[in-house]
């Protein structure tokens, strides 16, 4: 019987063997489809870490005789409010679109579910927690391009210093490393913080980012942002510790004061200023920060896990930026064979190389051997430590409500850090008006 | 044809095409939106246009303390705003006004300004005050004061001065140019005449210039007041309304409302509530306009 089992187990694994060189092949000699005369219009998230995908998009027309036309090409956050109008006036007269797995929840049915579209072979080959999460009622909306999650970024010399570590071993009774736990990171952004010259670290403090960093750690802390039925739970303790750890980072200077103000590019430019000790965020800096020409702590950048929460877990908040196509479309094939030709092998390498997330499973490993090849272990080291996160990735709730919650709560929780209310009369309140938009929303009965 | 020949008389007629184009373009909006602030209205939604709320944005309006501080912000910030832009612009167009030569470079150059898109000021004046990289504080830390940061657009009073510095450092120009106008165009017997008479300069600009002035400050205050709203992408830039709200505007609330939030139907309602804004100061700078015309003999 055993012996059986053991004929069975080689079978099949010569038949998934098989398939996956099949599926290689397809890739191969993938066929984009002829759509001779065929003018598609798109609306394209603009800026310049997006763009360069684009100069594949002449490939495709010559392969397939169809022209494409950039009808809008914005950044995200006016591309949906662009999208909204469209939704309003009726007037959605393109076939794709980029979209955002935050966003993606607030669109209705305006896009098709790509299952339908796309081969299931060629959807196999996509990170499978990154395709899943761009599902929404189980409709696969969106096919995904680049995926985000946050680590740790630390400048090296200071945890190599001599200094340092005696003076944190003498005051914490611990080696000084990188931390693994959010207690561990307020501990040292603390102990390194030196205004104005360098501070321990900084956060988004507004928009989306802000609830967006408080949701990792309240989930980090084994806690949520809704229970099962949608109820805003995020005023829990879980929350409230949370919280709690930016205000006690924010009041023991640790942060620069204008934080509540930071968004991503002002904490990036922080870190390349070298006045940042430690930087949780995004892959897409990784690149930028080991740029000597526009980085002062290049050649100094060291990469470590997001921390745990007091719960043991990673919050892990990711999101994808991704392609949808619309069910207005007048040539819906046409539009998936463009949207799965931007997100092929060749262009998830493009994006790999640049330093972004990949999101096909074989870019993934293939761009950290290619790092590892051209000599440049720090990206190949950016990858593993990257990789690994991924198993933590969680989005925020799939809900179309979440950019509104989301705003409700940003406004309360810098209230909270600058001092005008305690934690739990901040989020107190912004679990009231959450409340009150599910149930508006006839989402929370 | 002959049906509005013999009914309408011709100056009717000849107003007709005017009189649609306005009901076309600003009567039916203003209309409509009046009439979504009484419905749920989502943009995402279209459906939603045709649900029926009553008066209950407009209650909860009423009882929303956040709305009502971002009213009286935007109140004080207009009425600073303008009247500082009004000062500065009028000093600045007495100074161009003085002088022999180069006053086309001149005048270009105090333009610039007002060629910046709000977004780039905004980004420009968020680096300027930006607490850690900043251009301000870097300059203090180099006079000697090394461990001093000011937080600037975290503080109320620094963060909504900071904005105030935007919003005049962009429009003053505007105030400039349309006030230098007026001056251009003032006769300069009276003055010369005064001067004979023996006034000194301030009784000069006191008793002559400035009354001659006065149709153009309320010209400018009126069209200033109802452009202002320009500010909102420089205010989105800088602090987007934050933090917790101390520099929130009507104009970033709305759009937040409407636009991220979707939920249009309460983003008009607060527009029609801020209307009410608007409709004040154009009247009360159109009045003033009138009573200075008046002062100067000219024809209502």
């Amino acid at each position: 019987m055993r012996f059986m089992r053991g004929i069975q187990a080689a079978l099949f694994s010569c038949a998934a063997l098989g398939a996956l060189t099949a599926v290689a092949s397809a890739e191969d000699a993938a066929n984009w489809g002829s759509f001779p005369g065929y003018t598609l219009k798109v609306k394209l998230i603009g800026g310049t870490q997006y763009e360069k995908l684009y100069t594949r998009i002449p490939e495709w027309e010559k392969a397939t005789g169809a022209k494409v036309e950039i009808v809008s090409s914005k950044n995200h956050f006016e591309l949906d409010r662009e999208i909204k109008q469209d939704i309003a006036t009726g007037a959605i007269t393109w076939c794709v679109g980029s979209n955002h797995t935050s966003f993606a929840p607030q669109y209705g049915d305006i896009y098709v579910d790509l299952k339908t579209l796309i081969p299931q072979a060629t959807l196999d080959e996509f990170v499978p927690g990154t395709l899943a999460s761009s599902m929404v009622d189980g409709r696969l909306v969106q096919l995904p391009r680049v995926t985000d999650v946050s680590n740790l970024y630390y400048l090296k010399d200071l945890y190599e210093n001599a200094d340092n570590k005696a003076k944190y071993k003498e005051k914490f009774g611990t080696e000084l490393a990188p931390p693994t736990t959010y207690d561990e990171l307020k501990q040292q952004v603390i102990f390194f913080a030196n205004p104005p010259n360098l501070y321990g670290t900084a956060f988004a403090g507004k928009d989306e980012g802000m609830t967006g960093r408080f949701m990792e750690i309240v989930r980090a802390n084994g806690g949520d942002m809704f229970d099962e039925n949608w109820k805003p739970i995020f005023n829990s303790k879980a929350g409230v510790d949370a919280l709690q750890w930016f205000i006690d980072i924010y009041n023991a200077k640790a942060v620069p004061a204008g934080t509540v103000n930071y968004t991503w590019d002002d904490i990036g430019q922080a870190f390349a200023a070298g006045t940042l000790a430690v930087d949780l965020d995004w892959p897409g800096f990784a690149a930028f920060y080991n740029d000597p020409a526009k980085s002062k702590v290049a050649g100094n950048v060291g990469f470590a896990l997001s921390p745990l929460g007091t719960a043991g877990k990673r919050g892990g908040w990711s999101g994808s930026h991704s392609f949808s196509v619309t069910e207005a479309c007048d040539n819906k094939p046409a539009a998936a064979s463009l949207i799965t030709f931007l997100t092929d092998y060749d262009s998830e390498m493009l994006e790999a190389r640049a330093g972004n997330l990949p999101t096909r499973t074989k870019a993934f490993t293939d761009v950290v051997e290619e790092f590892k090849k051209s000599d440049t272990p720090y990206m190949a080291e950016m990858f593993a430590v990257w990789e690994k996160s991924l198993a933590d990735a969680r989005t925020p709730p799939l809900v179309p409500q979440w950019i509104e919650v989301s705003n409700v709560i940003w406004p309360e929780l810098q209230a909270a850090i600058v001092g005008q209310k305690t934690a739990q009369e901040a989020l107190d309140t912004a679990a009231k008006k959450a409340t009150q938009i599910m149930e508006d929303a006839g989402v929370l009965q | 044809m002959r049906f509005f020949r013999s009914r309408l008389s011709p100056p009717i007629l000849l107003l007709m095409p005017a009189f649609v184009i306005i009901v076309l373009v600003v009567a039916v909006p203003l209309l409509f939106s009046l009439y979504t602030s009484f419905t749920g209205y989502r943009l995402v939604k279209p459906d939603s246009l045709w649900q029926w709320v009553g008066l209950r944005n407009y209650q909860r309006l009423l009882s929303d303390v956040d709305f009502w501080w971002a009213f009286g912000r935007t109140l004080v910030f207009l009425t600073v705003a303008l009247n500082l832009e009004l000062v500065l612009g009028l000093g600045i167009a007495l100074l161009i006004d003085k002088l022999t030569a180069g006053q086309r470079v001149i005048r270009t150059i105090m333009m610039f300004p007002m060629m910046f898109s709000p977004i780039l000021v905004g980004f420009q004046f968020k680096y300027i005050f930006n607490d850690n990289v900043g251009l301000v504080n870097n300059a203090i830390q180099s006079l000697g004061w090394e461990n001093v940061t000011i937080p600037w657009l975290v503080n109320p009073i620094t963060a909504n001065l900071a904005i105030l510095m935007a919003e005049v450092w962009m429009s003053t120009p505007i105030f400039a140019i349309l006030l230098l106008a007026g001056l251009m165009a003032m006769p300069r017997d009276p003055i010369e005449a005064a001067k004979v008479d023996g006034c000194n300069p301030w009784q000069v600009f006191r008793h002559i210039t400035l009354p001659y002035l006065m149709p153009f400050v309320y010209i400018a205050m009126a069209i200033r007041s109802l452009d202002v709203a320009r500010a909102y992408d420089m205010v989105k830039i800088m602090t987007n309304g934050g933090p917790a709200g101390r520099t929130e505007l009507l104009w970033t609330l709305i759009a937040r409302t409407g636009y991220q939030d979707a939920r249009m139907g309460m983003a008009n309602a607060m527009s029609y509530a801020s209307i009410l804004l608007s409709v004040y100061f154009t009247v009360y700078f159109f009045r003033k306009l009138a009573a200075a015309r008046r002062t100067m003999g000219g024809v209502e």
